[in-house]
């Protein structure tokens, strides 16, 4: 997306102590608000560790489901590991479809009724957008990710990521009306021992 | 004829018809003018406002036309941007679909051009001309302007954009149509009128189209009148500023009201000549007694009969009644003016001129063997009638004595000449008819007294008679030669005629020659003066001198007896008295200052207002005291006008000089005189002297005026004393003064100084008293 991308560090707070790194796992607090210093709700903040994880399978402490609620996708936005398979429970009384022309997932669902639900695997990381065939206003997102450090802001536009260790990273801050490429802000992290906060504007449609 | 003030000459007409045509015509079409140039600016405004009103509401239908056509495309954009299919291969981009999908859009719509801008910036689409680049759609894309202008190839085209979801936002789908002339005419038959519009760039527009105001109608002239409106147009494409210029011609939209204008001309010319023709015929109506009347007047101007026929009962025919009535009154008058004119006023009869027109008209038909009498009268004393019974008398006596000879000369002419003449013309008569019977017949008409209010007058006349063809066969010559015998009559008394003779001719043309004579004598101071002594008894000595014309002639010396009375007659009595008056001072003024001169003032001069001035005037200028000069008035002064002959003789008297009455006991010797005005001296007539010694009563008259004198305190002088006898009888009645032969004739200037000089030796006092 174009436009300056603002970015507000309010504070990062890095111990430079190398002993303690693996003894105190580390949490950083990201809050995300818009330009008018709104805190912005279901944003996805990443921290990517420099060099890819390889701490195996990721589980998060949500389930991995896009369920389809009053003509809505209940979450709108959902994160999901790389592999996972989310489930599509159809919770309305009327029949939905799931289709995605996305590049990270390419599906379509066809419609089925209530009280049904189907499956669908996203091994791609990145953005996917969900629609419904026939119903124009339904949207949803899943976001695949390769780390086990993320989550969605909540109505305070803050979201806490713990356990990661001390190190070099990647955050990266996802929202659907983000005007930027892609949705996506990118910027390094160097993740030191304890909490750090981060502060981050988006600029929003 | 009357003009319109202020009108040129040349547009001033001879004939009131065509003037009040014209006039009304004039007036009529300037009204029509005035109303035809107001409805005419009012048509073309109404006009205007509503080609101008029309064309407003039209730039709306526009915007709604395009705003519509928009929304068609948009239409036509969505159904194939929601199309599941189209938006896969779009998220997939998939572009041979893509491009043949917009290739069948285009051909379903109609539209010139179909292309997809994606949101990272690529632009897939179907056009005949090159499409915008994407970086100048996305603006106004992602502001979310669904339509607007685009520029396709070379051309501005209508653009809708249709996003393309999946369900976020990819790109749009444009779909676009030039706005070619083609389109904008096919567009402008939904207009209601008849409109030209054009899409085109604010930049390239004209200056004029450039700066005028955008959403209003504004006028431009050249050579043609057109309205333009000028708008912007949503632009898709940055920098392109689209402008839709709405031309709506004027002078179009005006022709269809110069029919109305031209039928409102046919119109007012069909009024016109309506009133031109109406008015020619009230104008007709007005003119034709006029010009009657105009052509009575001129008739009657010419002094021929005019009448008027009178048709009507308006104005018009009143003018006509009143125009006979007019003439009548005129016929009236002039017979009574010629009346007038030709006769009297007081008698009625004949005047002058009347007597003069018969005289000739009966000359003229006079037989060769027959006679014609013209007899002048003239009535004795008809003055002392005026002046005594008063002049209404006077009238009176005339109009009886006219009255009464129409009477007794049925068959005469009779006219009254003026004052108490008359003339009477006796035509026909047989050549031997006694002429002098007949004038005593004549006679016996004025013998009778006539009665005037109770009083008798005496109206006896004198009468010349002409006789033609004896004494003159013309007019003229008989009536001066009746006059000359009228002239001869009253000279030989009254009551009686006489007829014209030859020798009266001559002695009237001797009396006009010693009156030319008179007047250069005047002029030439031809005139002397005598004087003749006056004697004092009482005082032994030498008084004063009588002054006495006297006319030195080449004739010899003229008598005063014979001018003095022509000199009367004819007023020139005035001037020689006061030459009189100067001369007699001037002499006086060189004699010794105990001697005064006497000088005689005749009746006229004495009614001659500036007497006492020229008396005056006489003593100053020569220096005698006024004491020394004494007038000799006679007592026919009185006869005129008593009261004012008093007051003329108390302002001489005031003025110092001695007042005497001369040839006092002739006349009428009403001794009333004496006692109203104290005369300084009596002066006794001579023919009392001359009886002196022929015995008789004499004496007795001389004796008793004297002693009246002495009483009233006058002085009294016996005139013409020729003898001593005389003298002492004079002496011895108690004469103061004496005047005549016997001391001396009249004698000139310079004698007078001798004779004093002899008197101062005093042998004739002397002698005198002895």
């Amino acid at each position: 997306m174009r436009g300056p991308i603002l970015i507000l560090t309010a504070f990062a707070l890095a111990v430079p102590l190398a002993a303690s790194w693996a003894a105190a796992p580390a949490a950083v607090q990201v809050q995300i608000v818009d330009e008018r210093g709104m805190p912005v709700r279901d944003a996805v903040v990443e921290l990517a560790p420099n060099g890819g994880w390889r701490g195996g399978a990721i589980r998060f402490g949500w389930k991995p489901a896009m369920a389809q609620k009053n003509v809505a996708f209940v979450p709108g936005t959902l994160v999901v590991a790389k592999g996972t398979s989310v489930a599509f429970p159809n919770l309305d009384s009327v029949r939905h479809s799931v289709y995605s022309f996305s590049k990270a997932a390419r599906f379509e669902i066809d419609l089925y009724g209530r009280d049904q639900s189907r499956t669908q695997s996203f091994p791609i990381t990145g953005t996917v957008a969900l629609g419904c065939n026939i119903h124009d206003q339904m949207r949803g997102y899943i976001r695949v990710v390769d780390t086990p450090f993320a989550g969605k802001t909540d109505q305070n536009g803050v979201v806490r990521l713990t356990g990661m260790a001390a190190g070099g990273y990647q955050l990266i801050v996802w929202h659907p009306r983000a005007r930027t490429p892609g949705g996506e802000l990118k910027r390094p992290l160097v993740v030191g021992a304890g909490r750090s906060n981060q502060k981050i504007a988006l600029k929003l449609r | 004829m009357m003009g319109i003030p202020g009108l040129p000459a040349k547009l001033r007409f001879r004939s009131l018809k065509l003037r009040i045509a014209v006039v009304y015509a004039a007036l009529f079409a300037a009204v029509l003018a005035a109303v035809l140039l107001l409805a005419g600016n009012g048509i073309a405004r109404f006009g205007e406002d509503s080609a101008s009103r029309d064309l407003a509401a039209n730039a709306r239908v526009f915007d709604e036309i395009i705003e519509l056509r928009a929304q068609q495309m948009r239409g036509s954009a969505d159904v194939l941007s929601r199309d599941f299919g189209f938006r896969e291969a779009v998220a997939t981009d998939d572009e041979p679909t893509i491009e043949s999908a917009l290739v069948s859009l285009r051909e379903r719509s109609r539209s010139a051009a179909a292309f997809v801008v994606g949101l990272d910036g690529d632009v897939v689409g179907s056009s005949d001309a090159a499409l915008p680049p994407a970086t100048e759609l996305w603006d106004a894309l992602d502001g979310g302007q669904d339509h607007g202008i685009i520029q396709i190839g070379d051309k501005l085209a209508l653009a809708a954009a249709s996003p393309i979801e999946v369900p976020d936002r990819i790109g749009w789908l444009v779909l676009a149509q030039p706005l070619d002339a083609a389109e904008m005419q096919r567009l402008s038959k939904l207009a209601a009128v008849d409109i030209d519009a054009a899409v085109r760039r604010a930049s390239r527009l004209p200056a004029e189209l450039a700066r005028a105001p955008l959403g209003q109608v504004f006028e431009s002239d050249d050579g043609e009148r057109i309205l333009h409106h000028v708008t912007a147009l949503p632009a898709l494409q940055q920098g392109v500023r689209p402008r839709l210029v709405l031309d709506h011609s004027l002078s179009k939209a005006l022709d269809e009201y110069s029919g109305l204008q031209l039928l409102l001309a046919a119109l007012a010319a069909a009024g016109l000549s309506l009133v031109l023709i109406l008015s020619w015929r009230v104008a007709r109506t007005i003119t034709r007694p006029l010009s009657a009347l105009d052509n009575a007047t001129r008739l009657l101007g010419e002094g021929k009969d005019a009448k008027v026929e009178v048709t009507s009962d308006d104005e018009i025919g009143r003018l006509g009644a009143s125009f006979n009535a007019m003439v009548a009154a005129i016929e009236e008058r002039e017979r009574q003016i010629t009346h007038v004119a030709l006769h009297d006023g007081l008698t009625n009869l004949p005047n002058r001129k009347l007597f003069v027109e018969q005289l000739d008209q009966a000359l003229a038909r006079r037989r060769d063997d027959a006679q014609l009498m013209i007899v002048y009268v003239d009535l004795d004393d008809f003055k002392v009638v005026n002046d005594t019974l008063g002049h209404p008398a006077g009238d009176a006596l005339l109009r009886k004595v006219a009255a009464h000879l129409q009477a007794v000369l049925g068959e005469a002419i009779v006219a009254r000449l003026g004052g108490d003449e008359f003339a009477i013309l006796l035509g026909d008569l047989p050549a031997n008819e006694n002429l002098a019977a007949l004038a005593d017949r004549l006679q016996s008409c004025f013998g009778r007294p006539i009665m005037i209010d109770g009083q008798q007058a005496d109206a006896s006349a004198s009468m010349g008679i002409a006789v033609a063809p004896g004494d003159g066969v013309d007019g003229t010559t008989l009536m001066k030669n009746a006059d000359l015998a009228l002239y001869r009559a009253k000279r030989d008394g009254k009551a009686t005629y006489h007829f014209f003779e030859q020798s009266l001719d001559e002695q009237a043309r001797h009396r006009r020659q010693m009156e030319l004579d008179l007047r250069l004598a005047i002029r030439d101071g031809g005139f002397e003066l005598y004087f003749q002594p006056l004697y004092s008894m009482h005082e032994e000595r030498l008084k004063a001198f009588e002054a006495l014309i006297r006319w030195p002639h080449a004739d010899g010396m003229i008598s005063p007896v014979d001018f003095i009375p022509l000199a009367e007659e004819t007023g020139l009595i005035v001037q020689i008295g006061e030459w009189v008056i100067r001369e007699a001072c001037r002499q006086a003024a060189s004699w010794p200052d105990d001697l005064s001169v006497a000088v005689n003032i005749s009746p006229k001069q004495f009614q001659s207002p500036n007497l006492a001035t020229i008396v005056l005037s006489a003593l100053a200028s020569s220096g005698l005291p006024a004491n020394r000069l004494e007038l000799e008035i006679t007592e026919s002064i009185f006869i005129a006008n008593v009261e004012k002959t008093l007051e003329a003789l108390h302002s001489l008297r005031a003025l110092g000089v001695r007042i005497a009455l001369d040839d006092f006991g002739t006349g009428y010797s009403s001794l009333s005189y004496l006692r109203s005005f104290p005369f300084d001296k009596l002066k006794i007539d001579q023919s009392f002297v001359r009886d002196l010694t022929q015995g008789g009563n004499a004496n007795a008259m001389i004796r008793a005026i004297t002693t009246l004198a002495d009483a009233l305190g006058m002085e009294t002088l016996a005139e013409g004393v020729e003898d001593e006898a005389q003298a002492a009888i004079l002496r011895q009645e108690g004469c103061h003064q004496i005047q005549g032969y016997l001391l001396s004739k009249p004698i000139d200037a310079r004698a007078v100084h001798v004779f004093i000089a002899g008197m101062t030796g005093d042998t004739e006092g002397e002698r005198l008293r002895a």
